[in-house]
């Protein structure tokens, strides 16, 4: 939109035009003419010289995802017991002031052993609902779609093309501790888990966000 | 009162002298028109641009309470329902003034494509038309955001995580939607800025220049079999036309245009006095998982689509489907912008049309059931019919409480209530021996998952017990044949059982 | 024509004017309640309760809670105890949220006063003393067998009907169930109390129970009883179900 250097015989648009510049003699015409197209290539430079600050500004939020997460703790290990799975929620770790309840974020923590966890994010792999735990029949189902996903995350049925999403965790003194703050989705973790295989995650390499 | 008249038209002649607007409105309005098209069927786009009109005025009024801070836009939706005089009236205007405009402008397009009026020399209006058309359901989704509670944060996840499938650039577009990692309250904001500025800004802009293309280039011709539309021609039939058989378009169709609008605010009005705001639904808290998610009327047929996909075509068909979809809309009036503009000559339009209507009636209806999602709460809440359980056994009883307990009813009605995923069980005992009932709880299939590890063997046997006296009275159950005559006539020295 | 006009404009500016009255209105109603301040006995009941305790507490396939000889028996911390943490040896789920349920305990003091009040009654046991809710004696399995034929087999051993001896039903009761409901009964179901008093059973014509009529079980015969059932009690020897076969395609 501001390229308006090429060409000067785009100058002839219209009859008035033409019929002023008969009037006014050729020397004027050219030298208001290039006046004009001084006074365009003034506004294009300007605004591109403030096109920069603005599109950085829009494209802010646009960031690694490292550098939106980190370590959250969910409290002591020894409140999860070895073998059920818990909801638990934490406060989002990249707030602003005005985020009200939404800095809310819920996973399930599944104890397997005295050390072992699994952190599953309770968004459905297939549009980021959020599953529920049932843990008479052991399964998340999803309420949008119908997705159903077995204790350790793998896919059940419905249309999830992969197992539940995990989180990093590490154990810091009695802390579980998880790598949170991005809203976990297709992008940002890892790849896409074969159906058939389980989707299950060896030791404490979660996928939600490991990209960074 | 000849005074009062005299200054008048000295105070009109006055603001004239300045403003100079009467030649132009003049022309516009006296413009003539093809007498046929003053019908009633001409009157979808002057009543979708008075939508448009009022939901502008009834969103700066509700703009005047509304708070855009995530914090605080649940609790002034709020008041407005319950405190202030009238609020729960003015959400209701916006929110069913927002559903009559996207069902008139899809009615308004129906009927442009129906009576061919893309055709030459109208295929930017179409285009324009189609942006419009985006706008307004841009409109609708990010009112439904603005909404701010359960349904929209996870309206807005669903959004979300289809962004999220764009290869390579998903998770930027992610960050760029929610104006950070999570949906929180720099997502409101940027929400807020779409629905109130950039989008209807836009809106109305483009709204303007259909309009004014409508004015310049002329209402299209009632449609007649056999008069093709030529490039090289058609303007002066168009002209001849509107000559020698033509009429002002005020008042000879525009009052037409002003009763339909005025019919349908009158619409507007009773729908909102009658069935109130649309929500707000529970606070936007994630952490909250006690909800259904649900998108507004004009996306349930996207979130029935998306139930309905296979999942090895989800990525593709969410990225590739909504190109295809604008793309072909764009491409109409440029695939046909000669020939027949009757629909009687074209069947393959008005097939097309009607698939489309029947097509997105179905998935609209279905998803406003979602047979397809558990009922989160059938286990814990939906009773059995009691006289399932009139003649039931101890162990039957404790079947029926395993079949609550372990959600089997979030999935499988019993009685009418229950989920739809699976199918009923009122008369599974017609349909499967109890042998099939055992392995197919312990194995799934299908798109049930495979109880076989959450389910102890008496667990099984009690649950099948239940399931076998699930038939209806006089219909026998289900009996494995060769079971039974191997157990009448025995073979000798031979076993039976596998 | 203007007169017309108004005659239609009036009454919908009156109706407005007036507010409030409008069935859209929703001036009355109360933003809706996160899901763990629901307080509302009904709304906590019918949501979590009711499919397997019938709606109204009768009727369902797991113990009759509005059996008002069964409020009047167990305690609330007991009821607590169950709701809050499951009924071990049962489907009883545990509710709390601090055992993994979705439940606060405001919500299950709430389910426990509200059961008290819907179906609670004085003076049910019309001042007999009913066996104590928890056993607090020793059981002995012969007695218990004794027992048992002598007045529960009439009923329960008919073939095909109401077989509490069933291995993979008393898998999934426990011993406290199986006592609960000896002693109060299910009158929903024609189930008699420890007084074994003839039940009508709704539905049914009552002379089936006719012969019922005896002295009622004491204490030790209900723990007898229940010790007896428990010892039949063996759920490794369910498996022994026949094998699945594939369904034909």
């Amino acid at each position: 939109m501001s390229e308006e250097s090429n060409g000067p015989n785009k100058s002839s648009t219209g009859p008035e035009i033409d019929k002023a510049s008969d009037r006014e003699g050729p020397a004027v015409v050219s030298r208001r003419w290039l006046l004009l197209k001084a006074g365009v290539a003034l506004n294009g430079l300007v605004g591109l010289a403030l096109a920069v600050p603005v599109v950085r500004y829009l494209l802010a939020p646009v960031r690694k995802d490292s550098s939106y997460k980190s370590w959250v703790s969910l409290g002591d290990a020894d409140g999860f017991p070895v073998g059920e799975t818990r909801l638990v929620s934490f406060k989002n770790p990249w707030t602003q002031p005005w985020d009200g309840q939404t800095d809310n974020v819920a996973a399930y923590v599944r104890r397997e052993g005295a050390s072992q966890f699994t952190v599953f994010a309770i968004n459905c792999a297939h549009l980021g609902c959020p599953v529920r735990w049932f843990p008479q029949s052991q399964l998340f189902m999803c309420p949008c779609h119908g997705g159903v996903y077995y204790a350790d995350g793998s896919r059940a049925s419905g249309p999830p093309e992969r197992g539940l999403f995990t989180y990093d965790y590490k154990i810091v003194g009695e802390q579980l501790q998880i790598d949170a703050g991005q809203m976990p989705s297709l992008s940002n973790s890892a790849k896409l888990v074969n159906i058939s295989s389980p989707a299950k995650t060896s030791g404490n390499d979660g996928d939600c966000g490991c990209r960074g | 009162m000849p005074g009062m008249k005299q200054s008048g038209r000295r105070i009109y002649d006055w603001f004239e002298q300045r403003l100079q607007v009467e030649g132009p409105i003049k022309d516009a309005v006296l413009h003539k028109v093809p007498r046929n098209t003053a019908s009633w069927w001409y009157v979808f786009g002057s009543a979708a641009f008075t939508l448009l009109m009022l939901q502008i005025v009834t969103g700066i009024l509700l703009a005047l309470v509304y708070v855009p801070s995530a914090a605080e836009a649940w609790n002034s939706l709020n008041i407005l329902n319950h405190q202030v005089p009238l609020g729960w009236f003015l959400r209701a205007v916006h929110a069913w003034g927002s559903n009559f405009m996207v069902a008139v402008v899809f009615i308004h397009m129906a009927q442009v494509f129906l009576f061919g009026a893309y055709k030459f020399p109208r295929e930017l209006t179409w285009t324009v038309g189609v942006f419009l058309l985006l706008m307004t359901l841009g409109m609708a989704f990010t009112g439904q955001v603005l909404r701010f509670d359960q349904d929209a944060y996870w309206g807005l996840g669903i959004g979300v995580f289809i962004l999220s499938r764009v290869p390579w650039m998903g998770g930027g577009l992610v960050h760029l939607l929610l104006g950070g990692p999570t949906i929180a309250g720099a997502t409101l904001s940027r929400f807020f800025a779409l629905h109130v500025f950039v989008i209807p800004g836009t809106l109305l802009f483009l709204a303007l220049v259909h309009v004014w293309m409508v004015i310049k280039l002329g209402i299209n011709e009632w449609p007649m079999p056999g008069r093709l539309v030529r490039k090289s021609t058609y303007i002066a039939e168009y002209n001849q036309l509107t000559h020698e058989d033509g009429i002002p378009f005020v008042p000879g169709a525009f009052w037409k245009d002003l009763i339909f609008s005025a019919a349908v605010l009158a619409a507007v009005g009773v729908c909102a006095a009658v069935f109130g705001p649309a929500g707000p639904g529970g606070q936007p808290d994630p952490s909250i998982t006690q909800t259904v998610p649900k998108p507004d009327f004009p996306f349930l047929w996207i979130y029935a689509v998306l139930s309905y996909l296979p999942p090895s075509m989800e990525t593709p068909f969410i990225l590739i489907a909504p190109i295809l979809m604008i793309a072909g809309l764009l491409a109409v009036p440029f695939v046909a912008s000669e020939g027949e503009k009757s629909w009687h000559r074209r069947p393959v339009a008005v097939l097309a049309l009607a698939s489309v209507a029947v097509g997105w009636g179905v998935f609209t209806h279905l998803a406003m059931n979602t047979p397809w999602s558990p009922h989160m709460g059938a286990w814990s809440g939906d009773t059995l019919p009691l006289e399932y359980l009139r003649e039931a056994t101890p162990l039957v009883r404790q079947g029926a409480v395993i079949f609550q307990a372990k959600q089997c009813r979030n999935c499988h009605s019993i009685g009418g209530h229950g989920g739809e995923r699976g199918p009923a069980l009122d008369a599974v005992a017609t349909r499967m021996t109890p042998d099939q009932m055992r392995y197919k709880v312990v194995t799934g299939g299908g798109n049930m998952p495979a109880y076989g590890k959450n389910l102890s063997p008496p667990e099984i046997e009690a649950l099948v017990s239940f399931l076998e006296t699930l038939h209806p009275k006089g219909e026998p159950p289900a009996f494995d044949a060769s079971q039974q005559a191997a157990q009448s006539n025995p073979a000798p020295g031979g076993s039976n059982t596998p | 024509m203007r007169r017309g006009a108004l005659a239609f404009v009036l009454p919908l500016v009156l109706a407005l004017a007036g507010c409030g009255r409008l069935p859209g209105a929703r001036a009355e109603a109360e933003p809706p309640a996160r899901p763990e301040d629901v307080l509302d006995f009904h709304t906590l009941y019918s949501t979590n309760c009711q499919a397997c305790h019938g709606a109204n507490g009768h009727g369902g396939p797991a113990m009759e809670l509005g059996n008002p000889e069964y409020q009047a028996l167990v305690d609330d911390a007991t009821l607590r105890k169950w709701i809050s943490g499951g009924m071990p040896g049962t489907e009883m789920p545990a509710f709390a949220q601090s055992a993994g349920g979705m439940l606060t305990d405001a919500q299950v003091n709430a389910i426990i006063a509200g059961m008290r009040k819907e179906w609670a009654k004085s003076n049910v046991f019309a001042g007999a003393a009913p066996p104590p809710y928890a056993q607090d004696q020793a059981g002995d399995v012969k007695r218990g067998q004794q027992t048992y034929q002598a007045r529960c087999a009439s009923c329960h051993e008919k073939p095909s009907r109401q077989q509490v001896t069933s291995l993979a039903y008393l898998s999934l009761v426990s011993d406290q169930a199986l006592r609960t409901i000896i002693v109060t009964g299910r009158p929903d179901i024609g189930q008699p109390d420890w007084r074994l008093e003839p039940t009508p059973i709704p539905g049914r014509p009552p002379a089936v129970y006719a012969y019922l009529v005896g002295p009622p079980l004491s204490a030790q015969d209900v723990t007898d009883i229940v010790t007896y059932l428990g010892s039949l009690r063996n759920p490794a020897a369910v498996s022994a179900a026949p094998t699945p076969i594939p369904p034909r395609r």
